[in-house]
């Protein structure tokens, strides 16, 4: 394969992504989360998409609060210790009249079906769940898409006993196969082989089971430069279909070794989306407004963005104060 | 350790973080949520369980941060670990195979059998508040040998009935989703060994497996009826003994080491 066959622009994303297209972002919650390729399918207008990423983080919230989502099926969506997903909850809040649907999974369950999704079978069975009521049959937030909707198994799950060793009751989990998998990285080869530093979480079982995974990366190197860290490189290049370069793609969550969270985004953020008319005007001035990702970047600023930067040996910005109640005043270039 | 930080003033926030620290012992395999979970687990791995091994679900293998996590997927979690799993090793390997001998979680409700809820306030498909869910909570209550938990000691999360279970405690939810039942016929093993709360420390009858109190920070002024009266189901306290204050190795690494910022201590 060579390189102009995969190489893409940030505008060519939502040219990739259908309305229903259940869609995997790649990362953890407040960690390397495909935001600009996120940004630019905020910008596109995409409408009624599927998220199931093993967990979410601003992402989701972000695309809740612009109306482009009307189903989410994953562990937890969350901004961890800096605040509370608002715009999603605002979605569950108000199911009476709006087409909304949540499915609430785990970390464990959510990793094992996408590695189902990767490995070519159905479903995979697993000894959690039992005894909560994420399986409790009148807490499933899917119910009335069951059997309806294709991209939405006939069933949540299935109770099962063992029927080779007698060791006791499983519980059998659909396997996840994403229509389409965003995943945000340090490094891509231009043949596509993805390096991530820092936890690669469950990003080569999803570029594995999705029908088409894109990656952005800092930087795209040549072939020859990407086969030198071939032990640390964690997707083969014939599991990406298209790669971009966007330098800060993963802004305002962390990216180990490159830079930190940008506590300054999550205070603002935070404040914004509690409230609908706030929600708008921040996405109008930080979205909308712009007209490209780079237009974003220097709306950050070269000096905030310079003290995001993360310490190459640690991984992260050993000096940075991150209580966003004691945040100094955000640097301005 | 043994000086006492009779002097010294602190809060129930951080007696919790020390109690909870206490349980955690050098020989333990420990996977934690974020939190105080967290912070009590680097707390004991950085006064007396240095040998402790601390997991974090989604990449951190034994793990001895310099600075405090954000999550379970921080850069500072990650770095100074000799090994990067992904969460299908942690949780869908080392977990359910049984190789955690405790796990670390927090929540916003607890009922007496040690039900956790950390998805949803009021009805689940009405709900007055809905949570973040439950990231690897269930998982880690229904699979770690024993599962400690910690919360704040209030009546409207020391509850009769949780709103939902999201971790499964002594008693929890049939398939069918009308009762509840021993979690061993379930097939469930491990189970909750511990809440540490604001107020003292509970655990749960070996016969009956409901809550009882064991000790209180009788110290911060915290008495038998107060915890009682913060509890809103029947607490058998005729056991409960006083804690042991902090010692000043442990407040001191907690101040300057684990959480200076005081990003979860909030000072």
């Amino acid at each position: 394969m060579v390189k102009e066959d995969k190489l893409i622009n940030l505008q060519d994303i939502p040219g990739y992504i259908r309305e229903g297209d259940r869609v995997w972002t790649g990362g953890w919650t407040v960690v390397r989360k495909p935001m600009a390729m996120v940004w630019q399918l905020i910008r596109s207008g995409k409408k009624k998409l599927h998220l199931v990423a093993n967990p979410g983080g601003p992402e989701f919230d972000l695309m809740a609060g612009c109306n482009c989502i009307s189903k989410t099926e994953t562990n937890y969506i969350g901004h961890e210790v800096f605040g509370h997903p608002y715009n999603w909850r605002r979605k569950l809040d108000q199911p009476d009249g709006e087409d909304f649907h949540h499915d609430d999974w785990t970390v464990q369950t959510g990793a094992l079906r996408i590695m189902a999704g990767s490995m070519g079978i159905p479903f995979i069975p697993t000894r959690s769940l039992m005894g909560s009521d994420i399986i409790n049959p009148d807490y499933d937030g899917f119910s009335e898409l069951r059997g309806r909707d294709k991209k939405v198994p006939k069933k949540k799950i299935k109770i099962m006993d063992d029927p080779f060793w007698d060791e006791g009751t499983v519980v059998l989990l659909p396997a996840l196969n994403p229509d389409v998998c965003l995943i945000h990285a340090q490094k891509v080869g231009e043949d596509g082989t993805v390096l991530i530093t820092g936890g690669a979480f469950l990003d080569y079982h999803a570029a594995l089971a999705s029908e088409v995974t894109i990656v952005s990366a800092e930087k795209i190197v040549s072939k020859e430069e990407i086969e030198k860290t071939a032990e640390m490189n964690k997707i083969p290049g014939m599991a990406v279909d298209a790669v971009l370069e966007v330098p800060y793609g993963a802004h305002p969550t962390a990216l180990y070794g490159c830079y930190d969270n940008d506590p300054w985004w999550f205070k603002e953020y935070l404040e914004a989306s509690k409230d609908v008319d706030k929600m708008q005007a921040w996405s109008k001035e930080w979205i909308y407004g712009l007209d490209n990702y780079r237009e974003y970047l220097d709306k950050l600023g070269k000096k905030r963005l310079d003290q995001l930067c993360a310490d190459s040996q640690k991984g992260y910005n050993p000096g940075m104060k991150r209580r966003l109640d004691q945040l100094e005043e955000v640097p301005l270039d | 350790m043994n000086n006492r930080a009779t002097f010294v003033r602190y809060s129930n926030l951080e007696m919790m973080a020390v109690a909870a620290s206490r349980i955690l012992q050098n020989e333990h395999t420990v996977l934690v949520g974020t939190g105080l979970p967290l912070v009590s687990a680097i707390l004991a791995k950085k006064t007396h369980a240095r040998e402790m091994k601390v997991l974090m679900e989604a990449v951190a293998f034994d793990c001895d941060p310099e600075a405090l996590p954000f999550c379970v997927a921080d850069p500072r979690a990650v770095y100074k670990t000799a090994w990067r799993p992904t969460a299908f090793e942690v949780m869908g390997q080392f977990l359910q195979r049984g190789k955690v001998d405790i796990g670390f979680l927090g929540g916003a409700q607890v009922d007496r059998y040690g039900n956790l809820n950390s998805t949803c306030i009021g009805d689940y498909n009405q709900p007055k508040r809905r949570m973040e869910g439950s990231g690897g909570a269930n998982d880690i209550a229904a699979m770690a040998g024993k599962t400690v938990i910690t919360i704040a000691h209030e009546k409207k999360r020391f509850v009769e009935e949780v709103d939902y279970i999201t971790s499964p405690g002594w008693y929890c939810r049939t398939p069918d989703g009308t009762r509840l039942i021993n979690r061993r016929e379930l097939g469930l093993r491990g189970g909750p060994y511990a809440v540490v709360s604001t107020m003292g420390v509970l655990k749960f009858h070996p016969g009956t497996r409901e809550m009882y109190l064991h000790s209180y920070y009788e110290d911060l002024g915290v008495s038998k009826e107060q915890v009682v009266e913060a509890t809103g189901f029947t607490l058998d306290t005729s056991q409960a003994v006083p804690m042991e204050p902090p010692y000043v190795e442990e407040l001191e690494a907690l101040r300057n080491v684990v959480d200076p910022e005081g990003i979860f201590m909030k000072y």
